[in-house]
């Protein structure tokens, strides 16, 4: 309020008097900020409560309970094309989704890999047809390619009783592409005990051999080794597995223990670890703004942050205490878990690992068809896979050429100095440092390819989607149906970006 | 240029330009034997791409010329693929718009002087390699005699151009315009002097297609013929004229111009609205004068520096009007401007400064004043232009349409995200933080789903929102969280000295904000940002699925359907990815082109 005079008693005034309330800097902040939070929250309210008048006023309840009932819809493809009830369908979808994004990503690299190598090629024509195929596919949008390669392969032969390159065994028609399928059998859980006991195994071996390396420099194949002890495990393991039914009363013996526990014991565990975490949080956070001598300067911003932690603890043991339900839900959810585990391991001596079926064609009604008990890729799943594989391994061209382009010359030059050959000095030089460059916009493309398998949709390829898409035409229940899409492709993008991020970190280079 | 930038090499104020080191030109048979057969396993790879490549080549002739294929469904429909249902006898309105974008672009090559020269001797290698490919398609493709012969033909002429070119001497070189108006205009003879094949409804399975005798509509040549006439005469024009018009002003207007050009078309001559003159006299005019007149005058006066707190009260009030005026019945006009002036008035501070300064700021109201105004009142208008739906638009030109207003939307959403993650206030960065991760991790088409199934359920009653308008919005929200991202990028990249230079002169943190920032970051921003327009202008194809009618739902959906062309998708879907890659690959040549112009990476 007052204005600095050009005195120096009175400006010593001017500083000890206080900023009035409305210029005062953190205070308009603050100010501001519950401003724009009240705002935000209020809008919020405002839609939702909207939405709950439109929703009650058409009579439409948005309950999850569709998720229990019978969806009354067919699936075109899946682990399991008639599904009994809405959350089966939905989970369906989950893992052909899981599926395409799997796959995709695994093909996508390496064809992108080769793509990027190509462009740095020596041979012209090679060099080329990278180019072309680069400039070509990241150009057209990836809904136009999907539909595209859709349209092309449906123009492929109808299937007959007798179609197929080889009749029985592989068939290729506009229905797809079917083959012998190999599943797991009964025995399966078993034997993949035994497998696991070969993983640490090999683990040991692995170790062993690296130590004989340092110790003697001989050439010991570590990784060979390792991967030969688990071979060996599961090949010993197909005769032996029978003697690991003994899991299954274990298990069922814990799924016993959960069952019995009381409700309230989760409930208190659960809060107590939640105020456990914050108060640690916060006493770290307070240690670390603690300067040598043990002033402790706090900016707004760092009381911001120590009271939302010690709000949300608080929020979390608010929920855990009013609502039973949640624990409950877990308690039961453990003992179904280790129910269904010790179901797995229930399985009589005889039983095999893994069986095998040749693929059939059946004609239930006027046209022909591939039966189940092939292993059918169809045309709507193959549209997606090319377009996705094509369109991203473009993208991953360019960043993997990008890459090796950013690895500084003098590296490769004083690798072929000691006499590394150009392949050499590729796999041992080059690649490693322009893997560090490359993975960070590498996890950015999984994460696209993963979003981008959603166009599913437009080829009828059962994907989460357009399941979910079906089930809210069926039953209405659009809003449910929205949420759990966004929440499933949240956890996969989030489980990306995790797993890219420990990988990101594990490669720095540890600079002094 | 920089004075001090030690990888730009200057000679006074003309950048010297640095040539890269030139490779010896080898002959024929040395080239093949570097670049194609320089070791064993380089000569096998050869012979495997080039097998790949005659394979693919064949395939993609076979596909084309196969006399299955049905290209008349694709000519046929080219009106209803580029704008869906608009009537005939309203066509000329589609033409004008053509026409003004023509002149802007003609224009716009005048003003920022783009072209290049081109080397003739490397033009010669272009055009050598296209009649090489003429004559490779002549003897692949399965022609008629007849078609073979012509083919051959022409490929032998445009080789021996070529090889005529290569003679040139060494220096001469051409202007890149030139040579696009040249082609541009042959390609327009070609369509009164060739005859391209038969465009009827009948469906006619001919096996000869180039040799079948027809031409071209004259509803698509003559304007075509038109609209090149207009561009080239517009630069003609521009070009006489370019030195005695001071370049910097011609910039603004133009800039300004490409922003309202499509608005303007849009709602002016393409909608046709019916304006209806007694209410337009009796309420929008007096209510723009009322606001432009009283915004401007307080504008002016808070932008004076030693307005001090009162201005803030002011601005505080207003806002208060604003948000006030929801809880009466009113004008939505008159909220709206209400609430723009509370901002605007809320921001003087920051542009506070001269005479000048102060007229301009206020003159900046007054032309958002009329611009609003003018565009609220065209919206709510009826059109007169009569077509069935829901939207007067469809076809290539929704697809532009949602691509230009996603854009113009996300942007500012984008900048204000990227600064509310970037900032001190602790809420801010939170809640951008939140919208902009949740946005990125799912896929757009569930947005899009979501806003066009669910946008009614949250609005109030007796509120309607169009569903192509909720789509656009979804598309704008997806665009500006990726948009945020980029422009956050340019933010870090800001140094600090930047930040603490500004508050040394004793600016405002606004002001160090949109002065001294921004601009650095925006120009950093460049590359990404025009991958993201390339981005959202690939993703309007998603509006297939929605089932509005875009470029991809015409060629996919409609025209397949119609008896004479039943199944003739693959046709049409060539057609439609041949559009979006030309555009694109040009956008993202473009941006690499301005990102050497503007010096990326030098200063």
């Amino acid at each position: 309020m007052t204005a600095p005079t050009n005195q120096a008693s009175s400006t010593h005034e001017a500083v000890s008097q206080r900023v009035p309330l409305w210029r005062d800097a953190v205070v308009v902040k603050w100010m501001t900020q519950v401003t724009l939070l009240t705002l935000v929250l209020a809008t919020l309210w405002f839609l939702a409560s909207q939405a709950g008048d439109n929703l009650s006023a058409r009579d439409i309840d948005i309950g999850f309970d569709f998720l229990e009932r019978p969806p009354d819809i067919q699936l075109s493809e899946g682990i399991d094309t008639h599904p009994a009830t809405g959350g089966r369908a939905l989970w369906v979808g989950m893992v052909n989704t899981l599926r395409m994004a799997g796959a995709g990503i695994i093909f996508a690299t390496l064809l992108g890999v080769v793509v990027g190598l190509s462009r740095l090629s020596n041979n012209w024509l090679i060099q080329r047809l990278g180019t072309i195929w680069v400039e070509t596919l990241r150009n057209v949008p990836l809904l136009v390619q999907i539909i595209f390669y859709s349209s092309v392969l449906s123009t492929l032969p109808r299937v007959g009783l007798d179609t197929g390159p080889i009749n029985g065994w592989l068939h290729i028609s506009n229905k797809g592409l079917s083959i012998p399928r190999i599943f797991i059998a009964d025995g399966f859980y078993q034997w993949a005990v035994v497998v696991l006991l070969g993983a640490i195994g090999a683990r040991y071996v692995h170790k062993r051999r690296v130590h004989l390396h340092n110790e003697t420099g001989a050439n010991t194949s570590p990784i060979l080794w390792a991967l030969g002890t688990i071979v060996v495990f599961a090949i010993v393991g197909l005769f032996i597995h029978p003697a690991f039914s003994f899991i299954g009363p274990i298990m069922g013996a814990i799924a016993g223990l959960l069952d019995s526990l009381p409700v309230i014991l989760p409930q208190v565990v659960l809060s107590a670890a939640a105020i456990f975490f914050a108060a640690r949080w916060i006493r770290g956070f307070l240690a670390d703004r603690r300067s040598a001598v043990g002033h402790l300067a706090l900016s707004d911003d760092d009381y911001f942050r120590i009271i939302f932690a010690a709000t949300a603890a608080l929020i979390a043991v608010a929920i855990l205490s009013m609502w039973s339900g949640f624990s409950s839900w877990l308690i039961n959810s453990g003992t179904d878990l280790f129910e269904v585990i010790e179901d797995k391991f229930n399985a009589d001596g005889a039983a095999r690992p893994f069986d095998a079926m040749r693929p059939d064609i059946v004609k239930p009604g006027k046209f022909a068809n591939y039966g189940t008990s092939g292993l059918t890729i169809t045309i709507g799943f193959a549209a997606v896979f090319f377009g996705v594989v094509f369109y991203t391994s473009a993208f991953i061209g360019e960043i993997v050429r990008g890459g090796i382009l950013a690895v500084p010359k003098g590296q490769i030059e004083a690798a072929s100095a000691v006499g590394l050959s150009r392949a050499q000095s590729l796999r041992h030089i080059v690649l490693p440092q322009a893997f560090r460059i490359i993975l960070p916009p590498l996890g950015n493309q999984y994460l696209n390819l993963t979003k981008n398998t959603s166009l599913a949709i437009a080829v009828g390829y059962s994907d989460i989607v357009q399941v979910g898409q079906t089930v809210y035409n069926q039953t209405g229940k659009t809003l449910p149906v929205v949420a759990i899409w966004m929440l499933f492709y949240l956890a996969c993008s989030l489980t990306i970006s995790v797993i890219v991020n420990y990988y990101n970190v594990r490669l720095k280079l540890v600079e002094r | 240029m920089s004075e001090y930038g030690a990888d730009t090499p200057t000679i006074g104020d003309v950048p010297r330009i640095v040539t890269p080191p030139v490779e010896p030109h080898l002959p024929p048979r040395q080239w093949l034997a570097k670049n194609l057969f320089p070791s064993k396993l380089n000569t096998l790879l050869t012979i495997v791409a080039s097998l790949v490549i005659l394979a693919i080549v064949r395939g993609l002739l076979g596909f084309i010329f196969n006399p299955i294929r049905q290209w008349n469904a694709t000519a046929v429909n080219l009106r209803l693929m580029m704008t869906h249902a608009y009537p005939a006898d309203q066509y000329v309105r589609v033409w004008v718009s053509v026409a003004v974008f023509l002149v802007l672009t003609s224009l716009s090559l005048v003003v920022w002087r783009v072209g290049f020269r081109i080397l003739l001797r490397k033009l010669a290698k272009q055009v050598i390699a296209g009649g090489v490919f003429g004559l490779l398609v002549s003897v692949l493709a399965p022609f008629s005699t007849n078609a073979t012969l012509i083919w051959l033909a022409v490929s032998a002429g445009v080789l021996a151009i070529g090889l005529g070119l290569l003679r040139a001497p060494e220096e001469a070189t051409i202007s890149s315009l030139t040579l696009v108006v040249g082609a541009s205009s042959l390609a327009a003879a070609s369509l009164w002097l060739i005859p391209y094949g038969r465009h009827s409804f009948v469906p006619d399975r001919t096996p000869r297609i180039l040799a079948e005798p027809g031409t071209v509509a004259i509803t698509t040549k003559l304007p075509w013929t038109i609209m090149l006439v207009i561009a080239v005469a517009t630069y003609a024009v521009g070009r006489m004229l370019r030195d005695r018009i001071p370049t910097k002003q011609a910039q603004t207007v133009l800039l300004l111009t490409w922003f309202l050009a499509p608005l303007a078309l849009i709602y002016l001559v393409l909608r046709d609205p019916d304006f209806d003159m007694a209410h337009v006299v009796s309420t929008d005019i007096p209510i723009f004068l009322v606001f432009a007149a009283l915004g401007s005058a307080t504008l002016f006066w808070l932008t004076r520096p030693d307005t001090g707190e009162i201005g803030r009260v002011i601005a505080m009030v207003i806002l208060f009007l604003g948000f006030g005026s929801f809880l009466t019945p009113m004008r939505m006009v008159i909220r709206i401007l209400l609430i723009l002036l509370a901002m605007f008035s809320l921001a003087a501070p920051t542009f506070s400064g001269d005479r000048q300064t102060r007229r301009r700021y206020a003159t900046t109201w007054t032309v958002v004043t009329l611009f609003l105004c003018w565009l609220i009142t065209a919206i709510n208008t009826p059109s007169t232009v009569d077509v069935p739906g829901e939207f007067f638009m469809g076809g290539f030109s929704l697809t532009l349409l949602v691509a230009f207003f996603t854009l113009i939307i996300s942007f500012p959403l984008g900048v204000v995200l990227a600064l509310a993650r970037t900032s001190t206030m602790p809420v801010f960065r939170l809640l951008a933080t939140t919208f902009i991760e949740f946005v990125r991790g799912i896929p757009l088409i569930t947005i899009l789903i979501f806003f066009s199934v669910m946008v009614p359920l949250f609005l109030p009653d007796g509120m309607d929102l169009p569903e192509l308008t909720a789509v656009t919005i979804g598309y704008a929200l997806f665009a500006s969280a990726y948009l945020a991202e980029n422009v956050r990028g340019g933010l870090q990249s800001v140094t600090r000295g930047q930040h603490e230079a500004a508050e040394a002169v004793g600016m405002t943190t606004s002001q160090k904000t949109v002065f001294i920032v921004l601009p650095q970051a925006l120009r950093v921003a460049i590359p990404p940002l025009v991958g993201q327009v390339i981005a959202t202008f690939k993703e309007t194809s998603l509006l297939y699925i929605i089932g509005l009618y875009d470029l991809l739902f015409v060629a996919k959906a409609l025209v397949p359907n119609q008896t004479e062309f039943m199944g003739s998708t693959r046709e049409n879907l060539l057609f439609v990815s041949v559009i979006y890659w030309i555009i694109a690959y040009n956008l993202s040549k473009a941006s690499q082109r301005l990102e050497r112009r503007v010096g990326l990476g030098e200063r």
